[in-house]
């Protein structure tokens, strides 16, 4: 019972942090800061099948800077998940194309296409440098081998003496906040919080420049949820690691992300500072996102969800894909798709009313778009 | 319904219905085949043609050491495998849904014992028991000789009916009988049997591959009936008068494909069945 | 008719892995109350196999003892014995059918029990029972043994292997071929390498265990002899063997494959070498020893046919001769021993499971 008793009581007993991990960096930039690590550039990733040509994910541009935390939002069916999975390159689906680029910038040597890399360079890239928490963490460690075992043989495998690996272990868990009797345990004896965690710690065992984290919390209760979300975030300060955060919870970015993208039907529709983004959600499917969260200490309104439900990546709508659910759809939008670009600062017209829309927010939305010609805009 | 389903959609069970459809079209029509092949002789006669001929027109298999028309006598002897095969797995089937009934519909201490009787006859070696058994049993006929078969073979059918059982117990329709205090028979009669059809239909071929492995197994040896002949003892009969050595392997290579054919033909039958009633197994093929 | 699909499943594995009962309770450890109910399970299943075997042969139509003194006289050396009363009793209490059922049945256990005794045979009367069985025994034995321990052995590697390439063209190649070798009966298998590996290629001797000429012993050329003549009966077994553990390791190495831990492990950058040997492979063979001690009865049953085609001097040659002449007290011991031997091995598979497989535990 002590052991699954672990994530109710732990502390940051750890090394010592600048600020209470449990509570959201009060100073978060609002502009990225270091230097470009991960540039996802119009990538797709398209699976074909009997049914016919499964566009999951299709024209996503982002760009992760070092040592910032990045969140993916958006619902399930949105190729989120796949997103992860090109990056990574472990996709399991056979008939797929690929188009765009990733560039990742490792800590020595020259940028690299993550699309162009062969399995050897990839499986040399993984875990050293660009590490994976996955979705599925109940069931993402082998049930029979300790958990030492499973820390110890990815660093074996990068290259280091077993030896080595084995004395890193008991400062790899304090990090992750698990007592150093874990290491002997089989994954069904930790709690689903530990599970994680011990996911985590191998995830820094390589002292990785970019952690991507795919739904890292659905599974646990909120307690547990949000120790794990402060352990990751205290992990970027001690690390110097970047992390990339893909959940369909808003409460989750909102604590933990510098930078967020809402991502629909395969392709980011907005991305922006959090702060700003979650106060003024610009583009249309955005706004109903964060409008389908209560917020407390606001007065109390109607609840509103999104219309109609996510279309299939066999059939996006023409246009806009997301025209056929938007409140404010126009002519425009039927027809010519919108690019991310940097919406055109000034006073707004978004339907809702007038907003003021500062300088450095990126949406894909005719309302916002200079390139939307004037009159197809709402006057 | 479910049948026609089954057979569009799995290869595997097409395959097995078809291989044995073609042993019973062979076994039904046996007469007029005999007619064709050895005429007016008794198959079984001995001296009727010349001994060892090499396969000829008249002679498609050649004949054996007592002058006996092979493919005469492999069309006497195939029936009464699979007669005594079917009649076994039938038998054990029966045997086997009651177990398996009774055991998972009862559950709790009936259960326990009797899923304890089905894993010992699973685990301990029955051939043993079936050749003492068969050995000792005066005038075995066909029947009889079903019979003992049909006694080490039940316990494949129970199972398979047993954790079906087991399911459909906590299906919400079932507990609602339950809920209305439905007797125990009209629940089995009204909710469970309609549901048990494909179930009964992999546990009877099941079965039917265990007897028949069995029924080889003892008339190899030449412990089967010595009154007919079948393909285990056309088997036992031409090795004791040594074909391999002489050359003249026809005489048992012709039955021995015959069984295997039917083996295949019942094992892809229980396997497409099984794969088509249980997605998650065929998700894994 | 049933016109609706069923949509639950056959739940196969549940059945195979569910030994026993509830947790343990009381003051007992779980160790020590799965310890006392599984030997409990031992003894009850050995007792009422031991059992059931025992009134299966008594209560077989006709009196044993006629039978047996016909075979004795068949057998030429008691042909002065005349068929009195005196002769008849003498020779029911020697084989032990004198008494009641229950007075027999009690004294059968109380002599196998006590003496290992399952009284004199009629094949080599009147040399025990004990003593043919027990000649025959190592010979049983090291067949089913190696025979099972390369067919199981070499079924999980390759069924790994093929799970592993299952979209290369060798992988499809001999899984097909697998398919197909499965539904041969071992015995038909043993035929087909006699034809060709015994009388048409003349390579290996076709009947007995070691060469005529030699003596059992530990010597090197005995030991060869032994080996040449065991290679077509374990073959035959092998073929088989492996042929349906390469299938059923696959299904179960495919669906190992789809898990989230494999996913993570490729996302560690684990070699694939030791992604196969320390996730796929360590998944797959602990199931597949539990799976071995339920496959272990049809071995032995088929090993039997093999014996008898091989003239092989082992425990299922023994047991058809014996029950060919009726030999009850040789039969009996035969069938106690190969009941014995399944249930023991169960026995200790299902003890040292739990050592192996950390997910088993002790729990009663």
């Amino acid at each position: 019972m002590a052991i699954t008793g672990k994530d109710e009581t732990m502390t940051d007993t750890s090394t010592a942090s600048p600020k209470p991990a449990t509570q959201p960096a009060p100073a978060r930039p609002t502009a990225p800061t270091g230097a470009p690590l991960l540039e996802i550039q119009d990538l797709a990733i398209h699976f074909r099948s009997a049914r016919g040509v499964a566009r999951v994910v299709d024209g996503t541009t982002l760009t992760i800077h070092q040592n910032e935390i990045v969140g993916v939002a958006g619902e399930s069916g949105s190729g989120k998940t796949t997103l992860v999975e090109a990056i990574l390159q472990i996709i399991r689906f056979p008939n797929r194309e690929t188009h765009g680029s990733v560039m990742f910038t490792p800590r020595s040597g020259p940028k690299i296409d993550l699309m162009k890399t062969n399995e050897r360079q990839m499986r040399r890239l993984r875990l050293n440098e660009i590490a994976y928490v996955p979705q599925g963490s109940m069931n993402s460690l082998n049930p029979v081998a300790r958990v030492g075992d499973q820390i110890v043989d990815g660093m074996v495998d990068h290259g280091l003496g077993k030896r080595e690996a084995r004395d890193r272990v008991p400062g790899i868990l304090e990090r992750v906040g698990l007592e150093q009797r874990v290491a002997k345990l089989y994954p069904h004896e930790l709690s689903g919080g530990m599970k994680q965690r011990v996911i985590i710690a191998i995830a820094i065992s390589m002292n990785p420049s970019l952690i991507i984290a795919d739904e890292p919390t659905t599974a646990l209760d909120v307690n547990v949820q949000r120790k794990i979300l402060a352990t990751l975030s205290k992990l970027r300060d001690d690390l110097n690691v970047a992390i990339m955060i893909v959940s369909h919870d808003l409460p989750v970015h909102a604590q933990l992300v510098d930078r967020i993208a809402v991502m629909y039907a395969g392709q980011i529709v907005e991305a922006g500072d959090i702060r700003s983004t979650v106060k003024l959600p610009l583009h249309p499917y955005a706004r109903g996102l964060m409008n389908a969260i209560p917020s407390i200490g606001k007065p109390r309104e109607r609840l509103e969800g999104i219309k109609g439900a996510t279309p299939s990546p066999l059939s996006w709508p023409p246009g806009c894909r997301f025209h056929n659910r938007c409140p404010h759809v126009m002519d425009v939008c039927q027809t010519t798709p919108p690019i991310l670009a940097a919406a055109e600062p000034g006073d707004r017209d978004t339907g809702d009313g007038i907003v003021l829309v500062q300088p450095g927010r990126e949406v894909a939305c005719h309302l916002y778009l200079e390139s939307t010609p004037k009159e197809a805009r709402p006057q | 319904m479910v049948f026609v389903n089954l057979y569009r959609e799995s290869g595997k069970f097409r395959l097995g219905a078809v291989i044995t459809l073609i042993l019973i079209v062979i076994g039904v029509l046996r007469t007029p085949l005999l007619n064709l092949a050895v005429g007016d002789t008794d198959p079984m006669a001995v001296g009727s043609f010349g001994i060892f001929l090499d396969p000829t027109r008249d002679h498609l298999l050649g004949t054996d050491r007592f002058g006996r028309d092979v493919l005469g006598l492999v069309l006497i002897a195939l029936p009464v495998s699979l007669t005594v095969a079917f009649l076994a797995g039938a038998l054990s089937t029966v045997l086997g849904v009651v177990v398996g009934f009774v055991s998972g519909y009862k559950g709790g201490r009936v259960d326990s014992v009797l899923r304890t009787l089905t894993d010992m006859f699973i685990v301990i070696p029955t051939l043993p028991l079936i050749i003492i058994l068969a050995a000792n049993t005066r005038n075995l006929s066909s029947l009889k000789l079903a019979l003992v078969l049909a006694a080490f073979s039940w316990p494949f059918a129970a199972r398979v009916i047993r954790s079906q059982v087991l399911s459909l117990r906590e299906r919400p329709y079932v507990e609602l009988s339950k809920m209305t205090n439905l007797s125990d028979r009209e629940i089995i009669v009204g909710d469970i049997l309609p549901n048990m059809a494909p179930y009964v239909a992999i546990g009877f071929a099941q079965a039917s591959v265990g007897s028949a492995f069995a029924l080889v197994g003892l008339t190899v040896i030449g412990l089967g009936p010595s009154s007919q002949m079948d393909l285990g003892r056309m088997i036992s009969e031409a090795l004791g008068y040594g074909v391999i050595s002489l050359g003249k392997e026809l005489i048992f290579v012709v039955p021995v494909a015959l069984l295997i054919l039917l083996f295949l033909g019942l094992a892809l039958i229980s396997q497409g069945m099984e794969e088509f009633f249980n997605p998650r197994l065929r998700s894994q093929a | 008719m049933v016109t609706s699909t069923p949509t639950t499943t056959l739940d196969q594995e549940a059945e195979l892995t569910g030994g026993s009962g509830k947790g343990g309770r009381g003051a007992l450890s779980p160790t020590a109350t799965y310890l006392l109910r599984r030997l409990g399970l031992y003894v009850l299943t050995l007792w009422g196999s031991l059992t059931a075997s025992f009134f299966f042969f008594r209560l077989l139509p006709g009196d044993p003892i006629s039978g047996i003194i016909s075979q004795l006289q068949t057998r030429g050396q008691y042909s002065s014995l005349d068929n009195s009363q005196d002769m008849v009793e003498f020779y029911r209490k020697e084989f032990g059918l004198d008494g009641s059922l229950g007075q027999q049945y009690v004294s059968y256990f109380r002599n196998i029990l006590t003496q290992f005794d399952f009284g004199p045979s009629v094949l080599s009367y009147p040399s025990p029972a004990t003593d043919l069985i027990i000649r025959a025994l190592p010979w049983t034995f090291a067949l089913i043994g190696v025979a099972t321990l390369l067919g199981w052995g070499i079924g999980v590697v390759l069924g790994t292997l093929t799970a592993w390439k299952r979209n290369s063209r060798w992988a499809e190649l001999i899984t097909n071929g697998a398919l197909g070798l499965s539904h041969i009966p071992p015995y038909f298998m043993a035929l087909f390498l006699l034809i060709f590996l015994s009388y048409r290629g003349g390579l290996l001797p076709s009947r007995g265990a070691y060469d005529a000429g030699l003596d059992p012993s530990w010597s090197l050329e005995f030991m060869i002899s032994a080996i040449k003549y065991g290679t077509l009966p374990v073959l035959a077994t092998v073929i088989v063997a492996v042929a349906n553990w390469m299938i059923s390791t696959r299904a179960l190495v495919v669906s190992i494959l789809g898990e989230d831990f494999l996913t993570f492990a490729n996302a560690k950058g684990i070699t694939p070498r030791h992604v196969l040997t320390r996730y796929v492979l360590r998944n797959a063979w602990l199931p597949q020893i539990a799976a071995l001690g339920l496959a272990l009865g049809g071995v032995v049953s088929g090993n039997i046919l093999i014996e008898r085609l091989f003239v092989y001097p082992g425990l299922g040659n023994l047991l058809v001769d014996a029950v060919i002449i009726k030999d009850v007290n040789t039969a009996m011991a035969t069938v106690t021993l190969l009941i014995f031997m399944v249930l023991t091995i169960n026995l200790i598979i299902d003890l040292c499971l739990p050592l192996i497989d950390p997910r088993v535990k002790f729990t009663g």
